[in-house]
């Protein structure tokens, strides 16, 4: 019989649990997606490059942190679960139902929704990860040759994850039911919570907050060599600050608007900020923790995506973006794609050991190359200057511009380099034979181009080998291979926690709609407008989103400083970060309104 | 006298068409005028709280009409309904239908907010009606600080603030304790005879009931005789209403 309730139970409630359900899935398949990458050990070894223990290190840090954020997601989805169905255990314990027979109720229904969740989880993130590695690979330009989707230790790693946490969940369920009176069950939604506070304290702990995150936000800006001093004490007083901010200040600023009666008194503001501060009550914490999250995700996928920046840097660090020593005509078609904007050529013949340059072109087109500056101070990054070459030490053994050009010119190494005069070079014997350097208008729009170029050469010319290893693009595509896989993982990382983190909190709104209903039902009662209470609840959920986000965003802000070192800017473009995520972020926002709102505004 | 309320042939079926069907309300004809306290008493299941949701606005009549100061309800839109409810119809629940997260002032405050009244005349409006109703002290309090009766009191302050055309209360004692009720009803008799104020009460207690001018009684879906006060004391009224109700079992 007690089967029986329970199946109908789960049906009267079915959308509820639906929407529990796609959530639990997105979860596992973001973990398994997740795991297969990580511990994706082929295209660890062969696709990234860079020391192999770092990179261990890198991952399992990730693995941790998506492990945490993950079980406190189930803790809350658990909750959901919990607090679906409490009043229906409370009615059958009532009724007589003994405990221990709900108490296997709750076990065998938690697990089995957290195991049915999972398999479908692992199943739709086979595809998923198929998919998104494919349309990542396609977005990023990242080349990723050595990677499986299938990984049958990610998907028993995320088997296992779940069921134990699931087990765990069970056992807390049982254990918490079991032990709340059965009036507490049945009335649960009508429980007084204490809104007095004394008005001093609050003030206090507003006081206290600001000050420990303006202690927090300091900290980073201290040069990174005190790293190990600066990571704790940062988070500490951030995430102490974050709570007294949550609890103090925005009470504050709430009790603010409730006393400014030309505001609380227009429509049902004052429904609307009632509600939340009801709600911040019981959020500080959860709040606390997400605009932590909001900031490490948002950060991973910013410093993710900025490894990118690296590839500019290098960039900077060759003043000519191409060299061309061919005239092939394959050679020819691909230049005349590029968008030019210098191109400097030098004549030369070769003849024994030297390579005779006409004097006169270099005079008329100096050639010039790029200066690093380094400085003292660790945390600045290098500078680059646009040097000329003296024309004059070109040709002078043991000077720098001799031993760059060397570097430039096919066979400059082996060979001597003599600079002529026009008349001399005009009587010079030898192969003639010539070398030009070019500027596009954007390099990494050309990229591609001059990598076709450089290929044709390499076929076409042997010698063209010693000057291709020095060559711009043969730097940006090493650096290419060294960053994708970072921005890779960032971004995956950023989205796995994003999605945890917006689903906590969107399960955390959705648990307390239940009781929700009842207020919004008087509302209507009493006459208020179906489109008010709309826009009092998009209000409301709204502002419970917004505020983790926003000391989320300025986490954020002052937290990459610390990555100054690591990262050349990490402050560039980051405006792309921050508009995917804020994109995705809304995208839950606006689920979870249609999705409260559906439980909340359906009448009697 | 200016009729306020008029009920024309009312039925309710639950249902759908070919499925079986249930009748509630089996077309219910009354009115009422302005001033009047009636009260509509009735056993579970005779088709009480159907009734009353159809005069609330809250749910629709399968077939009929009901008019609230002369404007046909059944016309209107979503929105129009609840500008209807927020302006003509003052309620008081059987559980108070208190907001718990707003205090006492801010819950008699709502109406007003919610029919675009100036924030500057929003509490003097609600000072005064809690003055009337004796329960200015607690006004700051939260809901879940004050007593039952003080609760109901609040509650009629919300119902009563915005000067409705008739004041709807279902079962208004149902919840409140033999002592709290009595002041309640006393309370809602005063406004009624001091105050002119229109109200229709849903009760199965005859004790409450006692307090109405008049008292239709429905079974059934339908709404059988009436009794009117026509003067006599409450006290008599409720003696001969016990005897109405003996003989009627």
């Amino acid at each position: 019989m007690i089967w029986k309730l329970s199946v109908t139970g789960i049906k009267n409630r079915l959308k509820d649990y639906l929407v529990l359900f796609s959530g639990l899935i997105v979860a596992s398949m973001i973990f398994y997606m997740f795991l297969s990458i990580a511990t994706n050990p082929v295209f660890i070894s062969k696709d990234v490059y860079g020391r192999e223990a770092y990179l261990t290190y890198i991952f399992t840090f990730g693995i941790i942190l998506l492990v945490i954020i993950t079980s406190v997601y189930l803790i809350y989805a658990n909750s959901f679960l919990l607090s679906m169905r409490k009043q229906d255990y409370g009615m059958y314990m009532m009724l007589g139902a003994k405990s221990t027979r709900i108490g296997l109720l709750i076990f065998s229904e938690t697990l089995l929704t957290g195991f049915l969740a999972v398999l479908l989880g692992i199943i739709l993130g086979l595809g998923l990860t198929t998919i998104v590695t494919k349309a990542l690979v396609g977005k990023l330009g990242v080349e990723i040759t050595h990677y499986k989707a299938i990984l049958p230790s990610a998907i028993i790693g995320t088997l296992l994850f779940f069921v134990i946490i699931f087990l765990l969940g069970a056992l807390s369920n049982v254990h918490k039911l079991t032990h709340t009176p059965v009036i507490d069950l049945l009335h649960e939604d009508q429980t007084p919570i204490n809104l007095n506070h004394h008005p001093v304290l609050r003030g206090i702990e507003a006081i206290c907050g600001v000050l420990l995150l303006a202690v927090g936000y300091y900290v980073m800006t201290l040069s990174t060599r005190y790293i190990y001093f600066l990571i704790p004490t940062a988070l500490v007083t951030i995430i102490a600050g974050s709570f007294f901010v949550f609890n103090g200040v925005f009470t504050a600023i709430i009790n603010y608007l409730l006393n400014k009666k030309s505001f609380s008194y227009r429509g049902i503001n004052e429904f609307t900020l009632g509600q939340l501060k009801f709600r911040l009550q019981s959020y500080t914490k959860i709040l606390t923790m997400i605009s932590i999250l909001f900031a490490l995700a948002l950060g991973a996928i910013t410093v993710g995506l900025n490894f990118g920046s690296m590839k500019d840097e290098t960039q900077k660090s060759f003043y000519y973006d191409a060299t061309i020593v061919s005239q092939t005509p394959a050679v020819k078609k691909a230049e005349a794609k590029l968008a030019i904007t210098n191109k400097q050529t030098y004549h030369y013949k070769e003849k024994g050991m030297h390579l005779y340059f006409n004097r006169a072109e270099f005079e008329k087109q100096p050639l010039k190359e790029i200066e690093i500056y380094f400085h003292n101070n660790q945390d600045n990054l290098p500078t680059y200057k646009v040097k000329t070459l003296v024309t004059a030490e070109l040709d002078k053994p043991e000077t720098a511009a001799n031993s760059i050009f060397s570097q430039m010119v096919p066979n400059g190494i082996p060979k001597k380099i003599k600079l002529v005069s026009q008349q001399r070079w005009n009587t010079l014997n030898g192969q003639k034979k010539f070398v030009s350097y070019i500027n596009v208008k954007d390099f990494a729009h050309d990229f591609p181009v001059i990598k076709q170029i450089q290929k044709e050469q390499l076929k076409e010319n042997r010698n063209y080998q010693d000057i291709y290893l020095s060559s711009k693009s043969y730097n940006y595509s090493n650096m290419i291979g060294f960053t994708s896989a970072f921005e890779f993982m960032g971004f995956f990382l950023g989205i796995a926690f994003l999605t945890m983190l917006a689903s906590t909190l969107m399960f955390k709104v959705l648990s307390g709609a239940a009781s929700d209903k009842v207020r919004y039902q008087m509302l209507h009662e009493i006459g208020a407008r179906p489109q008010l209470l709309r826009s009092s609840i998009r209000k409301e959920i709204g502002t419970l989103f917004t505020m983790p986000a926003i000391l989320g965003i300025v986490d954020v802000l002052c937290g990459l400083k610390l990555f100054k070192t690591l990262l050349i800017s990490p402050y560039h473009n980051i405006w792309i970060p921050f508009t995917i995520f804020i994109v995705l972020y809304l995208g839950y926002y606006l689920l979870t309104v249609t999705l409260y709102e559906k439980i909340v505004l359906t009448n009697k | 006298m200016t009729e306020i309320l008029r009920v024309d042939q009312v039925t309710k079926t639950y249902g759908k068409r070919g499925e079986k069907q249930y009748q509630a309300l089996k077309g219910i004809n009354f009115a009422v005028n302005s001033g009047e306290f009636v009260a509509i008493m009735g056993a579970s299941g005779s088709g009480k709280t159907t009734l009353l949701n159809i005069l609330s606005t809250l749910d629709k009549p399968t077939t009929g009409n009901v008019f609230i100061n002369h404007e046909d309800n059944s016309t209107l839109n979503a929105n129009q309904l609840a500008d209807f409810r927020s302006q003509q119809i003052g309620f008081i629940f059987q559980d108070f239908n208190l907001l718990e997260n707003l205090t006492n002032r801010e819950n008699i405050a709502l109406p007003l907010s919610l029919r675009g009244i100036s924030p500057r005349k929003i509490d003097p409006l609600v000072d005064k009606i809690a003055t009337r109703l004796g329960i200015k002290e607690i006004l700051p309090k939260y809901p879940a600080e004050v007593s039952g009766g003080q609760k109901q009191r609040v509650a009629a302050a919300r119902a009563l603030v915005h000067e409705p055309a008739i004041l709807l209360a279902d079962e208004p004692t149902g919840a409140l304790d033999s002592k709290s009720a009595r002041e309640l009803l006393y309370t809602m008799a005063d406004l009624n005879h001091n105050d002119g104020i229109t109200t229709l009460m849903v009760t199965h207690d005859p004790f409450a009931a006692s307090f109405a001018s008049r008292i239709l009684f429905i079974k059934d879906g339908k709404i059988g005789e009436q009794m009117l006060k026509n003067g006599q004391s409450r006290q008599k009224f409720y003696h001969l209403l016990i005897d109405h109700l003996d003989t009627d079992e």
